[in-house]
Protein backbone atom coordinates (compact mmCIF):
# COMPACT_ATOMS: atom_id res chain seq x y z
CA UNK A 1 0.00 0.00 0.00
CA UNK A 2 1.03 3.36 -0.66
CA UNK A 3 1.86 5.72 2.61
CA UNK A 4 0.53 9.21 1.77
CA UNK A 5 -1.98 9.03 4.01
CA UNK A 6 -3.50 12.13 5.62
CA UNK A 7 -4.33 10.52 8.78
CA UNK A 8 -4.61 7.20 10.22
CA UNK A 9 -7.95 7.34 10.77
CA UNK A 10 -11.13 9.66 9.18
CA UNK A 11 -14.44 9.84 11.07
CA UNK A 12 -17.48 10.80 9.53
CA UNK A 13 -19.93 12.79 11.81
CA UNK A 14 -19.41 14.23 15.41
CA UNK A 15 -22.06 12.92 17.36
CA UNK A 16 -21.58 10.41 20.32
CA UNK A 17 -20.58 7.68 18.31
CA UNK A 18 -18.10 9.83 15.79
CA UNK A 19 -16.31 11.65 18.76
CA UNK A 20 -16.52 8.80 21.79
CA UNK A 21 -13.98 6.93 18.40
CA UNK A 22 -11.85 10.24 17.96
CA UNK A 23 -11.33 10.53 21.49
CA UNK A 24 -10.22 6.84 22.14
CA UNK A 25 -7.86 7.05 18.97
CA UNK A 26 -6.45 10.24 19.94
CA UNK A 27 -5.79 9.48 23.62
CA UNK A 28 -4.18 6.56 22.03
CA UNK A 29 -1.71 8.73 19.96
CA UNK A 30 -3.32 8.03 16.55
CA UNK A 31 -3.67 11.05 13.74
CA UNK A 32 -7.36 11.43 13.60
CA UNK A 33 -9.67 13.79 11.74
CA UNK A 34 -13.71 14.48 12.58
CA UNK A 35 -15.61 15.73 9.68
CA UNK A 36 -18.86 17.06 11.06
CA UNK A 37 -21.59 18.25 8.41
CA UNK A 38 -23.15 20.66 11.04
CA UNK A 39 -22.22 24.05 11.83
CA UNK A 40 -21.05 22.97 15.05
CA UNK A 41 -21.32 19.39 16.35
CA UNK A 42 -24.52 19.33 17.31
CA UNK A 43 -26.22 21.35 15.11
CA UNK A 44 -27.79 18.35 13.14
CA UNK A 45 -29.06 16.43 16.16
CA UNK A 46 -31.97 15.81 18.15
CA UNK A 47 -32.84 13.73 21.20
CA UNK A 48 -34.60 13.32 24.06
CA UNK A 49 -32.51 12.68 25.87
CA UNK A 50 -30.84 10.73 28.57
CA UNK A 51 -27.48 9.85 28.97
CA UNK A 52 -26.24 7.08 31.23
CA UNK A 53 -23.55 8.77 33.71
CA UNK A 54 -21.32 6.13 34.16
CA UNK A 55 -20.76 5.60 30.12
CA UNK A 56 -19.88 9.06 30.01
CA UNK A 57 -17.66 8.71 33.19
CA UNK A 58 -15.72 6.12 31.57
CA UNK A 59 -14.51 8.53 28.81
CA UNK A 60 -14.23 11.59 30.46
CA UNK A 61 -13.88 11.08 34.22
CA UNK A 62 -15.36 13.00 36.85
CA UNK A 63 -17.86 15.03 33.62
CA UNK A 64 -20.12 16.11 35.93
CA UNK A 65 -17.73 19.06 37.15
CA UNK A 66 -18.54 20.62 33.65
CA UNK A 67 -21.28 22.07 31.81
CA UNK A 68 -21.60 19.47 29.21
CA UNK A 69 -24.82 17.82 30.98
CA UNK A 70 -28.52 19.95 32.08
CA UNK A 71 -29.31 17.93 35.00
CA UNK A 72 -29.22 14.68 36.45
CA UNK A 73 -31.92 12.11 36.58
CA UNK A 74 -33.23 10.81 40.18
CA UNK A 75 -36.81 10.31 38.67
CA UNK A 76 -38.93 8.59 36.15
CA UNK A 77 -42.06 8.60 35.35
CA UNK A 78 -44.26 6.48 32.98
CA UNK A 79 -47.68 7.51 32.17
CA UNK A 80 -50.36 5.75 29.93
CA UNK A 81 -52.81 8.35 28.29
CA UNK A 82 -56.19 8.26 27.23
CA UNK A 83 -59.37 10.63 26.09
CA UNK A 84 -58.76 12.87 29.42
CA UNK A 85 -57.35 10.24 31.65
CA UNK A 86 -53.69 9.39 32.84
CA UNK A 87 -52.41 6.94 35.04
CA UNK A 88 -48.65 7.70 35.89
CA UNK A 89 -45.96 5.75 37.28
CA UNK A 90 -43.33 7.83 39.24
CA UNK A 91 -40.05 5.97 40.18
CA UNK A 92 -37.87 7.94 42.29
CA UNK A 93 -34.22 6.63 43.59
CA UNK A 94 -32.00 9.06 45.59
CA UNK A 95 -29.56 7.00 45.51
CA UNK A 96 -29.20 8.11 41.84
CA UNK A 97 -28.20 11.99 43.40
CA UNK A 98 -24.49 11.07 43.47
CA UNK A 99 -21.70 11.36 40.93
CA UNK A 100 -21.24 9.22 38.51
CA UNK A 101 -25.20 9.82 38.77
CA UNK A 102 -27.26 6.85 37.14
CA UNK A 103 -28.59 9.34 34.11
CA UNK A 104 -28.13 12.83 33.32
CA UNK A 105 -30.21 15.15 30.78
CA UNK A 106 -28.46 16.77 27.91
CA UNK A 107 -29.26 18.92 24.78
CA UNK A 108 -27.56 18.26 21.68
CA UNK A 109 -25.97 21.03 20.50
CA UNK A 110 -23.91 21.69 23.66
CA UNK A 111 -23.46 18.24 25.21
CA UNK A 112 -21.87 16.87 21.30
CA UNK A 113 -19.87 20.34 21.26
CA UNK A 114 -18.65 19.64 24.58
CA UNK A 115 -17.77 15.93 23.91
CA UNK A 116 -16.14 17.15 20.77
CA UNK A 117 -14.13 20.02 22.68
CA UNK A 118 -12.70 16.90 24.32
CA UNK A 119 -11.66 15.19 21.65
CA UNK A 120 -9.82 18.09 20.23
CA UNK A 121 -7.69 18.70 23.66
CA UNK A 122 -6.97 15.04 23.16
CA UNK A 123 -5.42 15.94 20.04
CA UNK A 124 -8.14 15.13 17.07
CA UNK A 125 -8.78 17.38 14.41
CA UNK A 126 -12.32 18.42 13.71
CA UNK A 127 -13.75 19.85 10.26
CA UNK A 128 -17.26 21.55 10.39
CA UNK A 129 -19.18 22.68 7.75
CA UNK A 130 -17.69 19.55 5.73
CA UNK A 131 -20.28 16.81 4.20
CA UNK A 132 -18.72 13.73 3.08
CA UNK A 133 -20.63 12.67 0.08
CA UNK A 134 -18.31 9.42 -0.92
CA UNK A 135 -15.01 7.68 -0.09
CA UNK A 136 -11.66 7.42 -1.67
CA UNK A 137 -11.92 3.78 -3.35
CA UNK A 138 -9.51 1.40 -4.22
CA UNK A 139 -11.00 -1.60 -5.91
CA UNK A 140 -13.57 -2.35 -3.28
CA UNK A 141 -10.92 -1.00 -0.20
CA UNK A 142 -11.96 2.10 1.31
CA UNK A 143 -8.88 4.66 1.74
CA UNK A 144 -10.67 7.96 3.01
CA UNK A 145 -13.28 10.62 2.51
CA UNK A 146 -14.63 12.81 -0.07
CA UNK A 147 -15.86 16.09 -0.13
CA UNK A 148 -16.42 18.40 -3.08
CA UNK A 149 -13.27 18.50 -4.59
CA UNK A 150 -11.22 17.86 -1.32
CA UNK A 151 -9.93 13.85 -0.60
CA UNK A 152 -8.61 13.47 2.95
CA UNK A 153 -6.92 9.91 2.83
CA UNK A 154 -6.84 7.79 5.69
CA UNK A 155 -6.33 3.79 6.94
CA UNK A 156 -9.49 3.49 8.05
CA UNK A 157 -12.56 5.36 7.80
CA UNK A 158 -15.28 5.10 10.51
CA UNK A 159 -18.95 5.82 9.87
CA UNK A 160 -20.78 7.59 12.50
CA UNK A 161 -23.12 9.66 9.95
CA UNK A 162 -26.61 9.01 12.05
CA UNK A 163 -30.01 7.62 11.03
CA UNK A 164 -29.87 8.74 7.68
CA UNK A 165 -26.95 6.13 6.88
CA UNK A 166 -26.28 7.29 3.13
CA UNK A 167 -22.85 6.76 3.41
CA UNK A 168 -23.22 3.15 5.32
CA UNK A 169 -25.24 1.98 2.13
CA UNK A 170 -22.77 3.43 -0.38
CA UNK A 171 -20.18 1.33 1.57
CA UNK A 172 -22.27 -1.31 0.78
CA UNK A 173 -23.09 -2.10 4.67
CA UNK A 174 -26.51 -1.16 5.10
CA UNK A 175 -29.59 -1.75 2.97
CA UNK A 176 -32.02 1.31 1.89
CA UNK A 177 -34.18 1.63 4.80
CA UNK A 178 -37.67 0.36 5.48
CA UNK A 179 -40.73 2.44 7.05
CA UNK A 180 -41.46 -0.22 9.14
CA UNK A 181 -38.14 -0.27 10.70
CA UNK A 182 -37.81 3.51 11.08
CA UNK A 183 -39.72 6.18 13.66
CA UNK A 184 -39.85 10.27 13.08
CA UNK A 185 -39.72 12.02 16.28
CA UNK A 186 -40.82 15.46 16.71
CA UNK A 187 -39.94 17.67 19.07
CA UNK A 188 -40.53 21.58 20.78
CA UNK A 189 -37.85 22.45 23.16
CA UNK A 190 -39.44 25.27 25.54
CA UNK A 191 -38.28 27.80 27.54
CA UNK A 192 -38.90 27.89 31.32
CA UNK A 193 -36.27 29.59 34.51
CA UNK A 194 -34.92 26.99 36.32
CA UNK A 195 -35.99 28.01 39.84
CA UNK A 196 -39.52 27.56 37.86
CA UNK A 197 -38.37 23.68 36.68
CA UNK A 198 -37.25 23.27 40.50
CA UNK A 199 -40.32 24.60 42.19
CA UNK A 200 -42.88 22.88 39.70
CA UNK A 201 -42.06 19.63 38.90
CA UNK A 202 -40.48 19.41 42.76
CA UNK A 203 -37.13 18.98 42.23
CA UNK A 204 -34.28 20.15 43.83
CA UNK A 205 -31.12 22.37 42.07
CA UNK A 206 -29.99 20.67 39.14
CA UNK A 207 -32.30 17.73 39.97
CA UNK A 208 -33.88 16.52 36.61
CA UNK A 209 -36.46 13.70 35.78
CA UNK A 210 -38.13 12.06 32.51
CA UNK A 211 -41.72 11.15 31.70
CA UNK A 212 -41.85 8.60 28.73
CA UNK A 213 -45.44 8.42 27.74
CA UNK A 214 -47.54 5.81 26.36
CA UNK A 215 -51.32 6.04 24.33
CA UNK A 216 -53.10 9.19 22.90
CA UNK A 217 -50.93 8.98 19.41
CA UNK A 218 -53.90 7.32 17.43
CA UNK A 219 -52.68 3.92 18.17
CA UNK A 220 -49.55 4.32 15.84
CA UNK A 221 -46.41 2.61 18.62
CA UNK A 222 -44.46 5.16 19.96
CA UNK A 223 -44.60 7.71 22.33
CA UNK A 224 -44.25 10.87 23.84
CA UNK A 225 -41.58 12.15 25.87
CA UNK A 226 -40.83 14.99 28.51
CA UNK A 227 -37.36 15.77 30.19
CA UNK A 228 -36.12 18.51 32.29
CA UNK A 229 -32.87 20.74 30.95
CA UNK A 230 -31.40 23.34 33.08
CA UNK A 231 -33.66 26.00 32.00
CA UNK A 232 -35.52 23.95 28.85
CA UNK A 233 -37.89 21.06 28.49
CA UNK A 234 -37.74 18.97 25.57
CA UNK A 235 -41.17 17.35 24.82
CA UNK A 236 -41.65 15.11 21.77
CA UNK A 237 -43.58 12.43 20.38
CA UNK A 238 -42.20 9.55 18.51
CA UNK A 239 -44.04 7.66 15.43
CA UNK A 240 -43.41 4.73 13.56
CA UNK A 241 -43.45 5.75 9.82
CA UNK A 242 -45.18 2.52 8.55
CA UNK A 243 -48.32 2.75 10.65
CA UNK A 244 -48.27 6.51 10.51
CA UNK A 245 -48.55 6.64 6.91
CA UNK A 246 -50.50 3.43 6.76
CA UNK A 247 -53.53 5.22 8.94
CA UNK A 248 -52.97 8.58 6.62
CA UNK A 249 -52.47 10.59 9.26
CA UNK A 250 -49.99 13.29 9.22
CA UNK A 251 -47.25 13.48 11.44
CA UNK A 252 -47.64 16.73 12.42
CA UNK A 253 -51.48 16.45 13.22
CA UNK A 254 -51.04 13.93 15.38
CA UNK A 255 -48.21 15.47 17.70
CA UNK A 256 -50.44 18.18 17.42
CA UNK A 257 -53.14 16.25 19.13
CA UNK A 258 -51.13 14.47 21.41
CA UNK A 259 -50.23 18.05 23.06
CA UNK A 260 -53.89 18.53 24.00
CA UNK A 261 -53.99 15.82 26.27
CA UNK A 262 -54.43 17.97 30.18
CA UNK A 263 -51.55 15.62 31.04
CA UNK A 264 -49.33 17.33 28.53
CA UNK A 265 -50.71 20.78 29.11
CA UNK A 266 -49.68 20.82 32.60
CA UNK A 267 -46.80 19.74 32.01
CA UNK A 268 -45.57 22.50 29.49
CA UNK A 269 -48.16 25.25 30.81
CA UNK A 270 -46.78 28.58 30.44
CA UNK A 271 -43.41 27.97 28.93
CA UNK A 272 -42.40 29.23 25.83
CA UNK A 273 -41.28 26.92 22.71
CA UNK A 274 -38.30 28.14 21.39
CA UNK A 275 -37.23 25.70 18.83
CA UNK A 276 -39.33 23.24 16.84
CA UNK A 277 -36.87 19.69 15.43
CA UNK A 278 -36.80 16.41 14.22
CA UNK A 279 -35.18 13.17 13.37
CA UNK A 280 -35.71 9.58 12.44
CA UNK A 281 -34.85 6.78 14.32
CA UNK A 282 -33.55 3.01 13.16
CA UNK A 283 -36.04 1.22 15.18
CA UNK A 284 -35.52 -2.24 13.52
CA UNK A 285 -33.43 -3.57 16.81
CA UNK A 286 -31.45 -6.17 16.39
CA UNK A 287 -31.77 -8.04 13.19
CA UNK A 288 -31.82 -5.05 11.49
CA UNK A 289 -28.15 -4.04 12.64
CA UNK A 290 -25.50 -3.25 9.51
CA UNK A 291 -22.63 -4.74 8.32
CA UNK A 292 -20.50 -3.66 10.82
CA UNK A 293 -17.00 -3.64 9.09
CA UNK A 294 -15.61 -3.62 5.70
CA UNK A 295 -12.50 -3.61 3.57
CA UNK A 296 -11.37 -0.34 5.40
CA UNK A 297 -14.18 0.53 7.04
CA UNK A 298 -16.23 0.38 10.64
CA UNK A 299 -19.75 1.62 11.66
CA UNK A 300 -20.93 2.48 14.64
CA UNK A 301 -24.18 4.15 16.46
CA UNK A 302 -27.36 5.31 14.71
CA UNK A 303 -25.64 4.38 11.08
CA UNK A 304 -25.63 1.41 12.03
CA UNK A 305 -29.16 0.73 13.93
CA UNK A 306 -27.50 0.63 17.01
CA UNK A 307 -31.06 1.46 18.48
CA UNK A 308 -33.31 0.16 20.83
CA UNK A 309 -36.68 0.19 21.30
CA UNK A 310 -38.18 -1.64 24.57
CA UNK A 311 -41.22 0.02 24.60
CA UNK A 312 -40.51 1.98 28.11
CA UNK A 313 -37.32 3.40 26.97
CA UNK A 314 -35.22 4.34 23.63
CA UNK A 315 -31.64 3.63 23.74
CA UNK A 316 -29.52 5.24 21.37
CA UNK A 317 -27.11 7.57 22.72
CA UNK A 318 -25.48 5.51 24.91
CA UNK A 319 -25.01 2.57 22.69
CA UNK A 320 -23.03 5.22 20.06
CA UNK A 321 -21.00 6.53 22.98
CA UNK A 322 -20.34 3.03 23.97
CA UNK A 323 -20.17 1.66 20.24
CA UNK A 324 -17.61 4.72 19.14
CA UNK A 325 -14.79 3.70 21.76
CA UNK A 326 -15.35 0.06 20.96
CA UNK A 327 -14.75 1.25 17.06
CA UNK A 328 -11.85 3.29 18.30
CA UNK A 329 -9.96 0.76 20.68
CA UNK A 330 -10.68 -2.05 17.82
CA UNK A 331 -9.32 0.82 15.01
CA UNK A 332 -5.84 0.94 17.52
CA UNK A 333 -5.77 -2.96 17.35
CA UNK A 334 -6.17 -2.86 13.17
CA UNK A 335 -3.69 -0.04 12.94
CA UNK A 336 -1.56 -2.34 14.96
CA UNK A 337 -1.64 -5.31 12.79
CA UNK A 338 -1.60 -3.28 9.70
CA UNK A 339 -4.63 -5.40 8.15
CA UNK A 340 -6.96 -2.60 7.00
CA UNK A 341 -8.91 -5.91 4.36
CA UNK A 342 -12.54 -6.70 6.08
CA UNK A 343 -10.44 -9.53 7.80
CA UNK A 344 -8.44 -7.21 9.76
CA UNK A 345 -11.45 -5.24 10.71
CA UNK A 346 -13.63 -7.72 12.01
CA UNK A 347 -12.10 -7.22 15.66
CA UNK A 348 -14.43 -4.55 15.81
CA UNK A 349 -17.66 -6.82 15.29
CA UNK A 350 -15.77 -9.33 18.28
CA UNK A 351 -15.19 -6.36 20.69
CA UNK A 352 -18.77 -5.04 20.12
CA UNK A 353 -20.08 -8.56 20.95
CA UNK A 354 -18.55 -8.23 24.05
CA UNK A 355 -20.06 -5.23 25.39
CA UNK A 356 -23.84 -4.50 26.52
CA UNK A 357 -24.52 -2.61 23.12
CA UNK A 358 -24.54 -6.12 21.47
CA UNK A 359 -25.79 -7.97 24.34
CA UNK A 360 -28.57 -5.70 25.23
CA UNK A 361 -29.46 -5.54 21.51
CA UNK A 362 -29.66 -9.44 21.59
CA UNK A 363 -31.68 -9.60 24.68
CA UNK A 364 -34.48 -7.08 23.16
CA UNK A 365 -34.36 -8.80 19.82
CA UNK A 366 -38.36 -9.72 20.18
CA UNK A 367 -39.17 -6.43 21.15
CA UNK A 368 -39.54 -4.78 18.14
CA UNK A 369 -42.18 -7.15 16.52
CA UNK A 370 -43.99 -7.49 20.27
CA UNK A 371 -44.09 -3.15 20.37
CA UNK A 372 -45.26 -3.36 16.40
CA UNK A 373 -48.68 -4.29 17.85
CA UNK A 374 -51.41 -1.39 17.71
CA UNK A 375 -52.60 -2.95 21.11
CA UNK A 376 -49.83 -1.95 23.37
CA UNK A 377 -50.65 1.76 22.23
CA UNK A 378 -54.36 1.81 22.45
CA UNK A 379 -56.10 -1.31 23.99
CA UNK A 380 -53.23 -1.34 27.49
CA UNK A 381 -53.59 2.72 28.02
CA UNK A 382 -57.80 2.53 28.12
CA UNK A 383 -57.88 -0.48 29.88
CA UNK A 384 -55.71 0.40 32.83
CA UNK A 385 -56.64 4.28 33.09
CA UNK A 386 -60.20 2.98 32.61
CA UNK A 387 -59.47 0.49 35.58
CA UNK A 388 -58.32 3.26 37.69
CA UNK A 389 -61.49 5.38 36.98
CA UNK A 390 -63.41 2.33 37.85
CA UNK A 391 -61.75 1.85 40.93
CA UNK A 392 -61.65 5.41 42.45
CA UNK A 393 -64.75 7.01 41.18
CA UNK A 394 -67.26 7.93 43.69
CA UNK A 395 -71.25 7.05 42.86
CA UNK A 396 -72.48 6.94 45.92
CA UNK A 397 -73.49 3.27 45.37
CA UNK A 398 -71.46 0.44 47.66
CA UNK A 399 -68.04 -0.67 46.32
CA UNK A 400 -67.25 -4.19 45.04
CA UNK A 401 -63.88 -5.33 46.47
CA UNK A 402 -60.77 -4.20 44.25
CA UNK A 403 -60.23 -7.50 42.52
CA UNK A 404 -63.87 -8.05 41.79
CA UNK A 405 -63.81 -4.63 40.04
CA UNK A 406 -60.62 -5.48 38.53
CA UNK A 407 -60.94 -8.69 36.59
CA UNK A 408 -64.74 -8.11 35.58
CA UNK A 409 -63.45 -4.86 34.22
CA UNK A 410 -60.40 -6.49 32.03
CA UNK A 411 -62.23 -9.49 31.26
CA UNK A 412 -65.10 -6.79 29.88
CA UNK A 413 -62.71 -4.76 27.90
CA UNK A 414 -60.35 -7.08 26.58
CA UNK A 415 -60.67 -10.25 24.53
CA UNK A 416 -58.91 -12.94 26.51
CA UNK A 417 -56.98 -14.66 23.74
CA UNK A 418 -55.02 -11.44 23.01
CA UNK A 419 -54.42 -10.57 26.68
CA UNK A 420 -52.91 -14.09 26.95
CA UNK A 421 -50.91 -13.48 23.70
CA UNK A 422 -49.57 -10.47 24.62
CA UNK A 423 -48.88 -11.71 27.84
CA UNK A 424 -46.45 -14.53 26.27
CA UNK A 425 -45.01 -12.17 24.37
CA UNK A 426 -44.23 -9.26 26.63
CA UNK A 427 -42.78 -12.29 28.69
CA UNK A 428 -40.32 -13.37 26.18
CA UNK A 429 -39.57 -9.95 24.32
CA UNK A 430 -39.15 -7.22 27.51
CA UNK B 1 -57.41 24.33 29.37
CA UNK B 2 -57.65 27.77 29.70
CA UNK B 3 -54.04 28.87 30.16
CA UNK B 4 -53.34 26.99 26.56
CA UNK B 5 -52.13 29.32 23.77
CA UNK B 6 -53.60 29.23 20.42
CA UNK B 7 -52.34 26.16 18.55
CA UNK B 8 -49.28 27.70 16.40
CA UNK B 9 -48.99 26.48 12.72
CA UNK B 10 -46.07 24.42 11.21
CA UNK B 11 -44.60 27.45 9.76
CA UNK B 12 -45.02 29.36 12.72
CA UNK B 13 -42.76 26.82 15.05
CA UNK B 14 -40.43 26.31 11.94
CA UNK B 15 -39.44 30.30 12.23
CA UNK B 16 -38.11 29.49 15.75
CA UNK B 17 -35.65 27.41 14.74
CA UNK B 18 -32.59 28.38 11.59
CA UNK B 19 -32.63 27.85 8.69
CA UNK B 20 -29.98 28.72 5.78
CA UNK B 21 -31.65 27.65 2.97
CA UNK B 22 -28.82 27.34 0.23
CA UNK B 23 -30.41 28.76 -3.27
CA UNK B 24 -28.06 27.03 -5.67
CA UNK B 25 -28.61 23.58 -4.35
CA UNK B 26 -31.77 21.84 -3.58
CA UNK B 27 -30.41 19.40 -1.47
CA UNK B 28 -33.76 16.83 -1.98
CA UNK B 29 -35.30 16.35 -5.22
CA UNK B 30 -38.14 14.86 -5.96
CA UNK B 31 -39.19 13.04 -9.47
CA UNK B 32 -42.43 14.52 -10.39
CA UNK B 33 -43.20 11.96 -13.06
CA UNK B 34 -43.25 9.39 -10.31
CA UNK B 35 -45.14 12.03 -8.49
CA UNK B 36 -47.91 12.55 -10.57
CA UNK B 37 -48.72 9.33 -11.16
CA UNK B 38 -48.77 8.52 -7.04
CA UNK B 39 -51.73 7.42 -4.74
CA UNK B 40 -49.93 6.96 -1.45
CA UNK B 41 -48.73 10.15 -0.49
CA UNK B 42 -46.94 8.91 2.49
CA UNK B 43 -44.44 11.85 2.22
CA UNK B 44 -47.44 14.39 2.67
CA UNK B 45 -48.17 12.44 5.89
CA UNK B 46 -44.74 11.53 7.66
CA UNK B 47 -42.56 15.40 6.86
CA UNK B 48 -42.74 17.19 10.02
CA UNK B 49 -42.08 20.34 8.45
CA UNK B 50 -44.75 20.42 5.69
CA UNK B 51 -42.03 20.21 2.42
CA UNK B 52 -44.83 17.89 0.74
CA UNK B 53 -48.36 19.59 0.31
CA UNK B 54 -51.33 18.19 -1.42
CA UNK B 55 -51.31 20.52 -4.30
CA UNK B 56 -55.44 21.10 -4.30
CA UNK B 57 -56.59 24.24 -5.60
CA UNK B 58 -52.47 24.90 -7.26
CA UNK B 59 -52.31 24.92 -11.10
CA UNK B 60 -49.49 22.34 -10.80
CA UNK B 61 -50.24 19.23 -12.52
CA UNK B 62 -48.95 17.13 -9.88
CA UNK B 63 -50.97 16.13 -6.44
CA UNK B 64 -48.11 17.21 -4.80
CA UNK B 65 -45.97 20.57 -4.40
CA UNK B 66 -42.44 20.15 -2.70
CA UNK B 67 -40.47 22.65 -1.70
CA UNK B 68 -37.03 22.12 -0.04
CA UNK B 69 -36.36 25.60 2.02
CA UNK B 70 -38.12 24.31 5.43
CA UNK B 71 -36.73 20.70 5.56
CA UNK B 72 -35.38 20.04 9.16
CA UNK B 73 -33.05 16.62 7.81
CA UNK B 74 -35.12 13.98 8.93
CA UNK B 75 -35.03 12.22 6.13
CA UNK B 76 -38.50 10.62 6.81
CA UNK B 77 -39.61 11.18 3.32
CA UNK B 78 -36.71 9.19 1.43
CA UNK B 79 -37.52 6.11 4.36
CA UNK B 80 -41.38 6.28 3.37
CA UNK B 81 -41.43 7.24 -0.67
CA UNK B 82 -43.01 3.52 -1.84
CA UNK B 83 -41.91 5.23 -5.77
CA UNK B 84 -38.18 5.86 -5.00
CA UNK B 85 -38.88 9.38 -6.04
CA UNK B 86 -37.21 11.09 -3.82
CA UNK B 87 -33.61 12.01 -3.78
CA UNK B 88 -32.59 12.97 -0.71
CA UNK B 89 -28.83 14.58 -0.09
CA UNK B 90 -27.35 16.12 2.65
CA UNK B 91 -27.33 19.91 2.38
CA UNK B 92 -24.17 21.56 2.06
CA UNK B 93 -21.53 22.33 4.47
CA UNK B 94 -23.22 25.56 6.05
CA UNK B 95 -26.45 25.44 4.99
CA UNK B 96 -29.91 23.60 6.33
CA UNK B 97 -31.17 23.22 10.00
CA UNK B 98 -28.82 24.85 12.48
CA UNK B 99 -30.47 23.43 15.99
CA UNK B 100 -29.65 25.14 19.44
CA UNK B 101 -31.52 23.91 21.94
CA UNK B 102 -32.68 20.15 20.40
Amino acid sequence: MSTDYDFDVAIIGAGPAGTSAALTLAKGGKEVVLVERGQYPGAKNVSGGALYGPVINELIPNYWEEEGFERFLTTKKISLLSDNKAVTIDINNQNFKEPPYNGVTVTRPKFDRWLAKKAEEAGAMILLDTVVEDFVWEGDQILGIKSGDDIIKSKLTIIAEGSSALLTEKAGLAKFPKPEHYAVALKETYELPSDVIESRYGLEKNEGFSNEMIGYAEGIPGGGFFYTNRDTLSFGLILNLKKLTKKKLKSTDVFEQFKTHPYIQKLIQDAKMIEYSSHTIPEGGFKHISKLYGNGVLVAGEAAGMLLNAGLYIEGMNFALEAGKIAGEAAIEILKMGDFSSNGTKIYENKLKKSFVYKDLKTFKRAAKFLDTDRIFTKYPDLITGLMEKLLINTGKPRKRIVKTAVGYVLKTMNILSLIKDAIGGWRSI
Amino acid sequence: MSKTEKIMTIDEKLSLTKLTTDKNYEHITVNQEICRKCKTFDCVYACPANCYKFSEGEEVDSPIIFDYAPCLECGSCRIVCPHGSVDWHYPKGGFGVEYKNS
